[in-house]
Parts: structure tokens; C-alpha cells; sequence
């Protein structure tokens, strides 16, 4: 059935198509209308889940914690100062092997306050073990939403779904919502184990001595090596489900573009716009939109850029006193690749600023002109 | 070591570590014992109220029974210390209270009103004797108020054949002859007499020491010779016209009155003084129709009476003239008929600490009045209690066990200095049954006393002394040492009284008494400090479930039923502080 609904309204209905037991979020904007939107979908009985009101973000992944520790099928939602306010709990999350799955609306961390769109909050989360992927519309957002669940628990590893500020989370789109029958046969419900269980009980997540944390914390980045294969297949069974598939990555144009430009969230369909014309005018790009950011597709990147000349990295994002984030990443993917292709850093659109097909194009128009990159980052749009 | 077996899991690869952080074993593995250097153990303390108490009454162990409805057998436990807790119950002036904890809190526990509900279930036992007269020696107790009752009470359980000399016609001394019904019902009194009888203490009444034998008689023909004769001679005034018919000592009338023979007197009745007879003889002449108005040289403040006692009478509508001396009795036609007196004013303090009464020049005024009663205080009779038993202020020199200068005679109660109340009373006698026990079985005394005190102020446990406890250290328990977040406020529960009005025709006892359901809910209220009361505090919080039920029960004072495994517990102290009645100690260990 198809719907127009906001970004927001997308993660709602997912979290209900995929059968949540528990929901435990602070509203925060530009997420609230998420929590909003589930809170009436529990109290009209539309959705049979434990709606737990808590009075902060680090008791919300508390008890999703809880709630997926006793194999419950648990969910939140967030933004920026929420997320960062979770953050010692991420990494319970994590180490636990709980798989969680929140949603975080991408917005610029405060002060000076700000509640628009960039990818701050949820790259500083980078290193707490969560798996991370970035929606590029209300579509992805929703399949991304069922698939995280799917993804999560068969890696036992909690996921972040990533969308934009206001961008996506307030733009009412069309959204193809699957049939809960249809969403029930892709996702079905088992009780993972181990887990609390009276009738085989364990103490769970105690101290753990340095004889035995090391490889705890090897199986942890196992799993995240599995998750890039079970992302790539849950995103290929989805797409036999319900007809759109998914992966890592996502390339437009590239095979024989010269120029590669990366991008994630919305501002990839606004780059599909200026690449189309670009193309029209005889530049040789193409794009690498990167789904997924942890865990990281270093195969995938370094496949997929091997035939360029120049990669032009956007990122909504900065690393204060290093550079863009996504450029950094794939910089450290292609060290170690027998061909390095050029790399290009550019910061646009941050603290919500549009990035408009002229930004894309002021991008690619700056990589074709310079002979080798003049710095690690270029800031685009920035006052003189 | 411990009982219980770990179960070590050993990984070699990888694969054998679980990605879920979680225990394949028990935390038996971890022998968190090492850590430790200090220890706890379970170590029952002395309760400040048991402290207090001059009889050493176990009062938070009676309590404990009390609270689960087990009136019997906190009555048997509370004549290990004390044999007549119906008639403490209804006249101790119970410092206990004053001593209790509870009253940081709330309100101290109402312990004199559960004691006499404890007493009441006492009537109805008879106290078995196992060592009855099984020992050869004899020992005389003169005088059977309740220091000469306590002491052969005790003396008999010990196996002693056992003679109280009364000068009365039944026992009892003051709380026969001077404590009046509507305090203390006299069959009462029959009662806890019977079952002195009954552990083999043989009465010889109406025989009177210096008039029917001498104390070297006596102590010719006993093994040792307990005195305890009391104090029956009124203080005198020392005014003008004290010796005309219709002045008497309060303490005569009270024993006129409790032998059936009430004198007459009337209407208008002075009494004068501030203690306990004054207000026990106000109160009995309102019971016998009279208007009696009370004289007191000092103020409220200053009175020596149980301040229960005070309030009843005010209760009464007994009038007090405070501040006011008399200086002369006034005749009229052979009889009473005024008496003048004299304003006070409070100087400097005295060696009593009490601020000293200065009379007022020019406020001489007279009180018609038909009946002085003089209540001032008491002195030894001048009759000799023997020669070369050494005196200090009119007192017999005793020592702790009751010891006085002649060998084999010891002494007690109102005869030795020290308070005049019926529970001191009952402490002495019981330090001297022991004290005559030390003596014929030729103990160590120091040894003994140092076993069986009580704290530090100069109580004793007939329980430690034949080894039935309670087994708790010396040191005393204060509300700074209890863990107050595991009690709840609860009001203290009050006797019912016979209602004011309706008293001054009748000597129907006053105070009426808890119903079973109030004596367990205040019982209840008891923090019984000091003593482990098994609430598992200890076993809840462990964090290394160190602490364990041990059923047959743990060594040392108290012998609570648990046991701690030091191959687990690391001395984190968790335990100690989370005891809510301070039943626990630590102590520092090495490795």
C-alpha cells in the first residue's frame, strides 16, 4: 500500500511492521514525532508493544537494554544531544550483543543550538560497536527499518538507522508500506539465545578479567565482518520480498567515470541530479553512495574506486582538527589498495545548510580543475 | 574452608569464550575471600535499656517473644531476671524508657506497659524448680519486701533451703504497706508470693528482727543471712505541734490503709513532701472521701516522685501548693486545726544539685487543715540491725554482691544507699543472692561479676550466672550504633486509665492495661538493639552471597543462625552496616 508520509512517520511504521515488544524513547526534536507516532500506534492496540516512558535518553537504551535482554524485540528512537546523552549506554548495547535497533534523526550538535541536518551525533558514536547505516529517502528509511532488525539479530549486534533532519524526517514522500503478512514471512519472530531465562539462568555482563575481555571483544568485531555479508544478503532477500534491494553500497554512473563522487543521506539524490546533467555536458562522473558506514564496506570501496581517477568525498560532517569523516574512512579503505586514486575532501551542508545541485556541481567542477588535491578538506558554501 | 564446591571452567581457544558476556559457573570460582582485611561476626550487644534496668530484666529479649505473641514464654524468659514482672509491670518507675533508643526516633518504647502484660501471663505460671532445697547450706532473709522476696526467690533456684523473716502478718513489705490497691492490687502481690512458696522459700511471719532474734542468732544458725528490712521511720518535720493526734507519717497511713484498717482523717488532709508516699498518700486520701491538698518546699521541677505519678495526681485534681513550708501545727480543742506555713523562694543549689528552698520573711499564712500527713523521706529505725555492721550516712556499707562488714551477712534495698525504688530494690536482692551463692560455692567474685554484668552501670544477669544467657557483649548499643532506615515511625502505644472522675470512691486500679493486640504491636516497635533478630539483612545484601543459614546456629554472642564463608566474604563490611539493630561487629585481620 502506497502512503505519503514523513521520514519520521516511516521509522514508526517500520518499528510496528516488524513487530516490536518494546519501545523506550524521549522525545527530542526532530525525532518526536516518531516516538509520537508509535505511542498512539500502542495505545489504539495497532501495536502490541510495552510503550516505556522514561525520563532521558541513557534510561531509554537502558531499557532497551532490559527489554533485550530478556529477548524482547526492543526499539528507540533519537537525535544529537539524545544520542550523545546514550552513549555510555551504546556501548553496553554493543558489548552485550543486544540487538537493538534505533533510529537517529542526523542533527548538529549543540551549542550553538542548532536542530537542522548533519551527521555529527551519529559519526561521534563511531567507535561504540553499533552497526551504522544512512537512508537517502522515506522508502529506504522504512525497508532499512525492517531490515536492521533482521540484520541486527542474526549478528547479534545492535544497528543505527541514520536519516537527515527535516530533510527526511519532516518531507512527506510516497512510502510503499509492505503487507504486515508479507513483513512477518521476512522477519520472523525467535527468541535468541542466550539470554536471561529462569530455567537456565546465567549472570550476564559481569566483570570479565583481562584474561578473557580481549577475545570477547574479538567476537564482537567478528560479527561485524559477518554483518557486512549478512547486509549485503538480508538486502537481497528484501529485495526478493518486496522488490527494492539494498547492499553497502550503491553506485551511480561510476563504471566509467573518472570521478567518483561519495556521498550519504539525502544529499546523494541531489548529487544524482547535478551528475545527470554534468554527464550531459561531458564530465566523466559518477557516484559511490555509501549505505552503510559501520560496519565499514572497505572491500566494496576499494572495488568500486579502483577504475578512478579523483574521488570527491562529501561530507556532512567534520572531525574538529582532522577533516571530514567519510573522506577519512575511505582514505584508510584505499591505503592498503594496490591503486590509490586521488581523493578530494569537501564539507558542505553543515548545521542543516542546503546542499543544493550547484554545491554538487562546484564539487566536481573544483576535483576537475585541480591537479591533485591543495588541501585534506575544502569548505563549500563558506562566507569569504 | 568452605562447604561449597567451585566448578573452575577453563577456555583454551576462542570459539570456547562465549560472544555473550555471561557465567558458565557460579561465582564460587571467584574466592573473593583473599581481598579481606577486616571481618565481620555476628556479636549481639548489651540493649541500653537492659543496661538501665537495676533488675538487668533482658528487656529486648522478652520483647522479641512479645512481638510474636509468645506472652509465656517471655514471662519464663523474664524471671530469669526477675521474678515479678506483674508487679514492676504496674509500679516500676522504668528508667528503661528513658534509656531507649526508640526515643531518637520517635518515641521510646512503652516498656513498662508490655512488662505488665508479660506480668499478667506470669500470674498464671508457676515457676518449675528443679534444684529445689538440693543443696545443704541454709540461708535466712530478713525482711520479705521485694529485695528479701527477690534474693530468696534466686537462692531457692539455686538449691538453697531458703527462711524469710517478715514482721508482718503476710509479705510484701512496701508493696503490701505502702503502695496503695489502686496501684497495685494485693492479690497480685498473693499471687507472685505463692510461687515464691512454691520454689521452696519457707515464711516465718510476724517475727521481727531485734524483737523475736538477733542477727548473731541468726547467723549461728544459718550459712548466711540476707537483710533487707527496709526503711519505716518517717523523717520529722521538726515544727511545733508535730506530735498532735491528726499528724501522721504518709507511710503509716499507707500501711493503716493497706492492712484494711483505714484511720480517720479529714476532710481538709495536708500532705507534705514531693516523693513518691506524698503522692501515693494524696491520692488514697481522695479515695477516702478527704480533700487533700499537697505542700512541697520546692517546685514541680524539683519533685522526686515518678512523674507519672505527679500527672495522675494533677489528673485527680489534687491541688499543690508549691514553694510553701509548714513551720507550725496549730491546735484547736486537743485536735488539728491549721497549720501555718511559710513561702519558699529557690536559692543556690544544694549537694542534691536541687536548687535550695530560702524562706520568703513576712509570708507566714495560715491553712486550715484536720490531718497532716508528712512525706519527707525515710531513715533507717533506730533499732540496732546488729552490732559492728558498718554505717555510712545512716546506711548499711554494702558492696556490689550485697557484702557488708560481717562475714555472711549481706544487705540490701532501702537498708544500702542507694535509690529507693522497688526495681533497685529487686536488683539488689538478686546481687546478693548471687553474692551469697559467690560465697558458699567460693568463686572467684571478680571472675564472676565481670561474666554476668550488665554494661557498665552495675546491673547482673541471674541468666549469665547459671549460663542461660543472654550470651551478647558488654558493650552497649546507642542509636548512633543502629541503622534507623529499616524502621518506620510507629505511635507508642498508651494504657488505657480509669477515667479521673470516677476514681475518688474507688481503689480500682487505675492503669488498665495492653490488650494482647496492643502489647504484640508495641512489642513490635522494639528495635531490639544489639540482638539478631534474623531479618537476613545480612544474607540480602552479600554481594558475594558470603553469608549463609546456619540452622543449628553461629558461634560467639547471640549464636545467630548464620555463618559466614571467609573463603567468600571480603570484608566489605556491607553486612555490619546494613544490620539494623547492630548485631554485628568487625574486626581487622591479617592476611
Amino acid at each position: 500500500m502506497k502512503k505519503v508520509m514523513m521520514g519520521n512517520h516511516a521509522v514508526s511504521h517500520g518499528a510496528m511492521l516488524s513487530r516490536v515488544d518494546v519501545i523506550a524513547a524521549y522525545p527530542i526534536t526532530p525525532q518526536t514525532q516518531v516516538v509520537e507516532e508509535l505511542s498512539e500506534l500502542c495505545a489504539s492496540g495497532r501495536l502490541d508493544a510495552r510503550f516505556i516512558k522514561v525520563e532521558s535518553e541513557h534510561s531509554a537504551m537502558a531499557a532497551c537494554v532490559g527489554a533485550s535482554q530478556t529477548g524482547a524485540r526492543a526499539f528507540t528512537a533519537t537525535s544529537s544531544q539524545g544520542l550523545a546523552l546514550m552513549h555510555e549506554v551504546l556501548h553496553w548495547a554493543a558489548g552485550g550483543r543486544l540487538p537493538i535497533v534505533l533510529a537517529n534523526i542526523n542533527r548538529a550538535m549543540g551549542p550553538g543550538w542548532n536542530i537542522w541536518a548533519d551527521q555529527n551525533d551519529s559519526l561521534s558514536q563511531r567507535d561504540t560497536g553499533f552497526m551504522q547505516v544512512y537512508c537517502e529517502s522515506n522508502q529506504e528509511v522504512l525497508d532499512w527499518t525492517i531490515m536492521a532488525f533482521k540484520i541486527a539479530e542474526t549478528v547479534r549486534v545492535p544497528m543505527m538507522i541514520n536519516l537527515d533532519a527535516f530533510f527526511l524526517s519532516h518531507t512527506y514522500e510516497m512510502v510503499d508500506l509492505p503487507d504486515q503478512a508479507d513483513v512477518d514471512a521476512f522477519l520472523p519472530k525467535a527468541r535468541l539465545t542466550p539470554n536471561l531465562d529462569i530455567n537456565d539462568p546465567h549472570a550476564f555482563n559481569a566483570l570479565v578479567t583481562p584474561a578473557q575481555f580481549f577475545e570477547i571483544r574479538v567476537h564482537l568485531q567478528q560479527s561485524m565482518e559477518e554483518a557486512k555479508r549478512v547486509i549485503v544478503d538480508v538486502g537481497k532477500e528484501f529485495g526478493e520480498h518486496f522488490g527494492r534491494s539494498y547492499g553497502l553500497t550503491s553506485d551511480y554512473m561510476l563504471d566509467d567515470a573518472k570521478i567518483a563522487l561519495v556521498t550519504s543521506g539525502t544529499a546523494s539524490g541531489t548529487a544524482r541530479v547535478a551528475i545527470r546533467e554534468l554527464r550531459k555536458q561531458g564530465v566523466p562522473v559518477g557516484q559511490l553512495k555509501m549505505q552503510a558506514f559501520r560496519p565499514f564496506p572497505t572491500e566494496e570501496v576499494r572495488d568500486k574506486l579502483a577504475g578512478v581517477e579523483k574521488i570527491a568525498v562529501l561530507d556532512r560532517n567534520f572531525s574538529w582538527g582532522a577533516g571530514g569523516i567519510f573522506a577519512q574512512e575511505i582514505k584508510a579503505a584505499l591505503y592498503n589498495a594496490e591503486r590509490r586514486p586521488q581523493l578530494y575532501g569537501y564539507i558542505a551542508g553543515i548545521g542543516g545548510r542546503d546542499i543544493t545541485p550547484e554545491t554538487i556541481k562546484e564539487i566536481i567542477r573544483k576535483t576537475e580543475e585541480a591537479d591533485r588535491p591543495k588541501a585534506d578538506y575544502t569548505w563549500i558554501g563558506v562566507m569569504p | 574452608m568452605s562447604e561449597r564446591k567451585a566448578r573452575p571452567v577453563v577456555f583454551e581457544k576462542l570459539a570456547d569464550i562465549p560472544s555473550v558476556t555471561m557465567s558458565l559457573s557460579d561465582t564460587l570460582v571467584n574466592k573473593t575471600g583473599s581481598w579481606r582485611y577486616v571481618q565481620p561476626k555476628y556479636n549481639d550487644k548489651t540493649s541500653p535499656c537492659n543496661e538501665t534496668c537495676p533488675a538487668g530484666v533482658n528487656i529486648q529479649g522478652f520483647m522479641r517473644l512479645a512481638a510474636e505473641g509468645k506472652f509465656r514464654e517471655a514471662a519464663i524468659l523474664y524471671r530469669q531476671e526477675h521474678p515479678f514482672p506483674a508487679i514492676t509491670g504496674r509500679v516500676c518507675f522504668h528508667p528503661c524508657e528513658s534509656a531507649c533508643n526508640r526515643a531518637d526516633f520517635d518515641e521510646p518504647l512503652a516498656i513498662n506497659a508490655v512488662e505488665r502484660r508479660i506480668g499478667d501471663e506470669a500470674l498464671h505460671i508457676r515457676t518449675e524448680n528443679p534444684n529445689k532445697c538440693k543443696l545443704k547450706e541454709k540461708v535466712a532473709v530478713v525482711g520479705a519486701g521485694p529485695s528479701g522476696l527477690t534474693c530468696a526467690f534466686y537462692l531457692a533456684m539455686f538449691g538453697y533451703k531458703v527462711t524469710a523473716y517478715e514482721r508482718n502478718a503476710k509479705a510484701g513489705g512496701v508493696l503490701r504497706y505502702g503502695i496503695p490497691d489502686y496501684r497495685l492490687p494485693q492479690e497480685i502481690l498473693d499471687i507472685e508470693i505463692e510461687n515464691i512458696e512454691g520454689v521452696g522459700v519457707g515464711f516465718e511471719y510476724k517475727k521481727a528482727l531485734g524483737r523475736d532474734f538477733t542477727l548473731e542468732e541468726l547467723a549461728d544458725s544459718f550459712d548466711a543471712v540476707y537483710l533487707a528490712t527496709g526503711v519505716w521511720h518517717s523523717k520529722r518535720m521538726d515544727i511545733p505541734g508535730e506530735d498532735l493526734p491528726g499528724v501522721m507519717s504518709g507511710l503509716e497511713f499507707l500501711h493503716q490503709v493497706n492492712s484494711g484498717n483505714p484511720p480517720k482523717i479529714g476532710p481538709k488532709v495536708a500532705v507534705i513532701g514531693g516523693g513518691n508516699t506524698a503522692m501515693d498518700s494524696c491520692r488514697t486520701a481522695l479515695r477516702l472521701g478527704c480533700e487533700p491538698v499537697v505542700v512541697y518546699r520546692r517546685t514541680r521541677a524539683e519533685m522526686p516522685a515518678i512523674d507519672e505519678e505527679i500527672r495522675e495526681a494533677e489528673a485527680e485534681e489534687i491541688p499543690f501548693e508549691f514553694l510553701t513550708a509548714p513551720v507550725e501545727v496549730i491546735e484547736k480543742d486537743g485536735r488539728v486545726a491549721a497549720m501555718r506555713c511559710i513561702r519558699m523562694k529557690l536559692g543556690k543549689p544544694d549537694s542534691s544539685g536541687r536548687r535550695r528552698p530560702v524562706p520568703i520573711e513576712g509570708s507566714e499564712f495560715e491553712m486550715p487543715i484536720d490531718t497532716v500527713l508528712t512525706a519527707i523521706g525515710e531513715d533507717p529505725e533506730p533499732e540496732p540491725l546488729g552490732d559492728g555492721l558498718e554505717k555510712e550516712w545512716n546506711k548499711v556499707k554494702a558492696d556490689r554482691f550485697g557484702r557488708t562488714s560481717i562475714e555472711r551477712v549481706h544487705a540490701g534495698g532501702d537498708l544500702i544507699d542507694q535509690p529507693h525504688t522497688v526495681v533497685d530494690a529487686i536488683g539488689a536482692g538478686k546481687k546478693a543472692a548471687i553474692g551469697i551463692d559467690v560465697l558458699l560455692r567460693a568463686s572467684a567474685e571478680g571472675e564472676v561479676y565481670e561474666r554476668i554484668r550488665v554494661g557498665e552501670k552495675g546491673s547482673v544477669s541471674t541468666g549469665k550466672y547459671v549460663g542461660l544467657g543472654p550470651d551478647q557483649l558488654h558493650e552497649v548499643v546507642h542509636y548512633g550504633d543502629l541503622n534507623p532506615d529499616y524502621f518506620t515511625p510507629e505511635p507508642r502505644t498508651e494504657m488505657p486509665h480509669l477515667e479521673p472522675a470516677a476514681r475518688s470512691s474507688t481503689f480500682e486500679e487505675v492503669n488498665k492495661g495492653l490488650s494482647e493486640e496492643q502489647a504484640i504491636a508495641e512489642a513490635k516497635r522494639c528495635f531490639n538493639c544489639g540482638a539478631c533478630i534474623e531479618c537476613d539483612n545480612c544474607i540480602l545484601f552479600c554481594p558475594d552471597i558470603a553469608v549463609l543459614r546456619s540452622p543449628g546456629g553461629g558461634e560467639g554472642p547471640g549464636k545467630a543462625p548464620f555463618k559466614i564463608d571467609y573463603e567468600y566474604c571480603k570484608g566489605c563490611l556491607v553486612c555490619v552496616h546494613e544490620c539494623p539493630r547492630s548485631a554485628m561487629s568487625f574486626e581487622e585481620v591479617g592476611q
